[in-house]
């Protein structure tokens, strides 16, 4: 495990640009001009759609659960640290994020729009020339602040119950990078070929959002862009520092790739040592939740309390137990296994 | 081993926490050595190395790895060094801590029940060498009497102005006994001990929840039977230990309001155990009471917060 990765956070992929070094993919069919619910379903499914914010869940799937429901929010609320892309497709993509988000909406029937997007980042000026037609909600500048939960507990004033997924309260939760893809395909008439993501070296100074297509390894990425590094040094960790893994140069792009960090491996490696019970891990757990006495259950295998479901249930997987767990344990990788007992 | 996420690692790391504490509890007593005892700041080192030492006999034979520098004992033995007479003979000192690192800290890492090893090696020494565990005989010639302003005043009610006791100085001869506050090394000067407190707290080295529950509670109680709250509060270590003994992370409940409870349970006992017991070092038992309820405090606040989460309503 990793002690330290000592990033310049003033310096981090500009917000304001979005690269586009590969050829645009050519148009494949026609757009779509006519939005209803039932062709509007199947549509999602030709192109492809997951949700690109990192769940990989079929968006059809979502919307059709969601039909019905009163609002929509534009989940631009990027909270993994050192990732801009969500906040350069909204600056630069605009028209087909606003284009995705109507087709949403009217799919499911939404009166009301929601921009949610965290304080720091693009200014509130920028967005509503962009985005005049919708409403803001700005969000700290913390991780964890984007997950569904967080949204939904700020918008509504009121702490979900465990397990509660966002239809049910009438919300409908989308990520920016989904919608621009909605957007791009009824434009456009191009399926999700690509997805934009944040490239980033520190070691070398390297910060830059680009959009990159599906299904490249990273090696021809790299190979574009002129890095090279050394794998005994160096390592890659796809989709963020907080959540993400290692994955190797030949590795795909996926859909829910939200970032690529090639990062030094720090010399100061530290193993797993028992717990301290320090009690640090339930200070920093953004539910409240009590990580450790999870992880204890777990491995003994006590898991069928009705407050062990609950927390388990509750956890969201951000790693926060883990990050600052003095004695290096990982508990979050316990906790995904929890997962699997529910 | 493979690289797991988060890649991103916040706050301190456990090996150094002991260190710190260990660092700050070195403060009160290189002090305590310049100003009246000058050999003390070596032997307290020695006991440390002792510890330190022990530990690396143990794991070298248990656990069959080498490891150098054990923060961990070297900080419990000096613990039990600074918070016993400088009079204690080597023997006993070595036994106890010897006793607190091989019997209580090392073999119940990981068990869900521990209890304060330093207070276990001072519950050793006072039980097998009660002469000595009070002999208060400050370096001083002039000092002939052996009892602690908290004796004193339990026994002929001599309260002792707070104030003076905050600087650990006595402005004049108080009650032509004493020129200083006798009492354990580490615990003479309480202003310079809750200044430590705050730095510890502010570099995340101990959390603040338990020591000031006990602060609190404990105020409150003694207050409840008619005594002089700030003169408690200052008195005999009552914030040596709520700085360096309440707040071990090891033997007190995760939980944040379990820690507050378990705050309050210390508090509170070591208050009725000062007021209607004879025992003196009431803080060994309420810390080793505390210890006992800390895994059961650990279990009602996970349920509790089960509970919560399960009475949470759809809209
Ligand atoms: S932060 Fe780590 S060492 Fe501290 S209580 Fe949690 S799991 Fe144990
Ligand atoms: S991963 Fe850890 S910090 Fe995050 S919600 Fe779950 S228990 Fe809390």
């Amino acid at each position: 495990m990793l002690r330290k990765i000592t990033i310049n956070w003033n310096k981090l992929a500009d917000f304001r640009v979005l690269e586009n070094p590969f050829p645009n993919p050519e148009r494949i069919f026609s757009g779509l001009d006519d939005i209803n619910p039932e062709t509007f379903l199947d549509f999602l499914d030709d192109i492809g759609l997951v949700g690109m914010g990192g769940s990989g869940f079929r968006t059809s799937e979502k919307i059709k659960a969601s039909i019905g429901a009163h609002t929509l929010v534009i989940n631009g609320v990027e909270c993994e640290p050192g990732i801009t892309a969500d906040q350069s497709v909204l600056l630069n993509d605009s028209l087909w994020v606003a284009a995705g988000a109507n087709a949403c909406a009217k799919a499911v029937g939404a009166t009301k729009v929601i921009l949610a997007t965290k304080d720091g980042g693009i200014s509130l000026d920028d967005l509503n020339k962009r985005y005049g037609e919708f409403s803001m909600e700005r969000f700290a500048a913390k991780y964890p602040a984007g997950a569904e939960k967080l949204i939904l507990k700020q918008l509504t004033g009121k702490t979900p119950p465990p397990g509660l997924r966002p239809y049910q309260w009438g919300y409908l939760i989308q990520n920016v990078v989904s919608l621009r893809a909605i957007g791009r395909a009824i434009i456009d008439g191009i399926p999700v070929m690509e997805r934009p993501l944040t490239l980033t070296m520190p070691s070398i100074g390297f910060y830059k959002n680009a959009v990159i297509p599906v299904g490249l390894t990273i090696r021809e990425v790299l190979e574009v862009y002129k890095i090279s590094f050394d794998p005994s040094t160096h390592l890659i960790a796809d989709s963020g520092l907080m959540m993400g893994h290692e994955v190797s140069l030949d590795d795909v792009i996926e859909k829910t790739t939200l970032s690529l960090f090639i990062l030094k491996r720090d010399s100061a490696w530290h193993d797993e040592r028992p717990c301290t019970r320090c009690g640090t891990c339930n200070t920093a757990c953004p539910l409240g939740l009590h990580p450790y006495s999870l992880v204890e259950r777990i491995k003994k295998d006590k898991v069928s309390s009705a407050a062990f479901k609950a927390q388990m249930t509750e956890c969201f997987l951000c790693g926060v137990c883990s990050a600052v767990c003095p004695s290096d344990i990982p508990i979050v990788q316990t906790l995904k296994e929890g997962k699997k007992c529910l | 081993m493979s690289i797991v996420s988060p890649f991103l690692r916040m706050g301190s790391r456990s090996s150094g926490m002991a260190a710190w504490a260990l660092l700050a509890l070195l403060v009160p007593c290189s002090i305590y050595s310049v100003l009246y005892d000058s050999t003390f700041i070596w032997r307290l080192i020695g006991y440390a190395l002792i510890g330190s030492m022990a530990e690396t006999i143990y794991t070298l034979i248990v656990k069959r790895k080498r490891r150098l520098v054990c923060t961990g004992s070297a900080f419990t033995a000096a613990l039990i060094a600074a918070s016993v007479p400088t009079s204690m003979p080597f023997l006993p000192m070595l036994f106890s801590i010897l006793i607190a690192v091989w019997i209580v800290k090392l073999p119940m890492v990981e068990l869900p029940l521990r209890f304060n090893a330093a207070m276990a090696g001072r519950l050793f020494l006072m039980l097998m060498y009660p002469a000595q565990i009070v002999n208060w005989g400050t370096p001083t010639p002039d000092v002939i009497s052996t009892a602690t302003p908290q004796e004193l005043y339990r026994s002929e009610g001599f309260p002792l102005e707070w104030s003076e006791l905050l600087f650990g100085r006595i402005e004049e001869i108080w009650e032509d006994l004493f020129l200083l506050v006798p009492g354990s090394p580490g615990e003479t000067f309480p202003l310079l001990l809750l200044i430590l407190g705050g730095v510890l707290c502010w570099k995340r080295i101990i959390t603040w929840r338990t020591p000031i529950a006990f602060l609190i509670s404990f105020g409150v109680t003694t207050t409840l039977f008619g005594n002089n709250m700030l003169f408690n509060l200052c008195s005999s270590a009552t914030i040596f230990s709520a700085l360096f003994i309440v707040t071990d992370p090891v033997s007190t409940p995760m939980s944040k309001s379990g820690r507050m409870a378990c705050g309050i349970i210390m508090g509170v006992s070591n208050a009725l155990i000062r007021e209607f017991t004879f025992y003196t070092e009431a803080i060994v038992y309420a810390v080793l009471i505390g210890n006992l309820c800390a895994p059961l405090l650990d279990r009602i606040s996970f349920i509790a917060q089960g509970r919560r989460l399960n009475n949470r309503t759809l809209l």
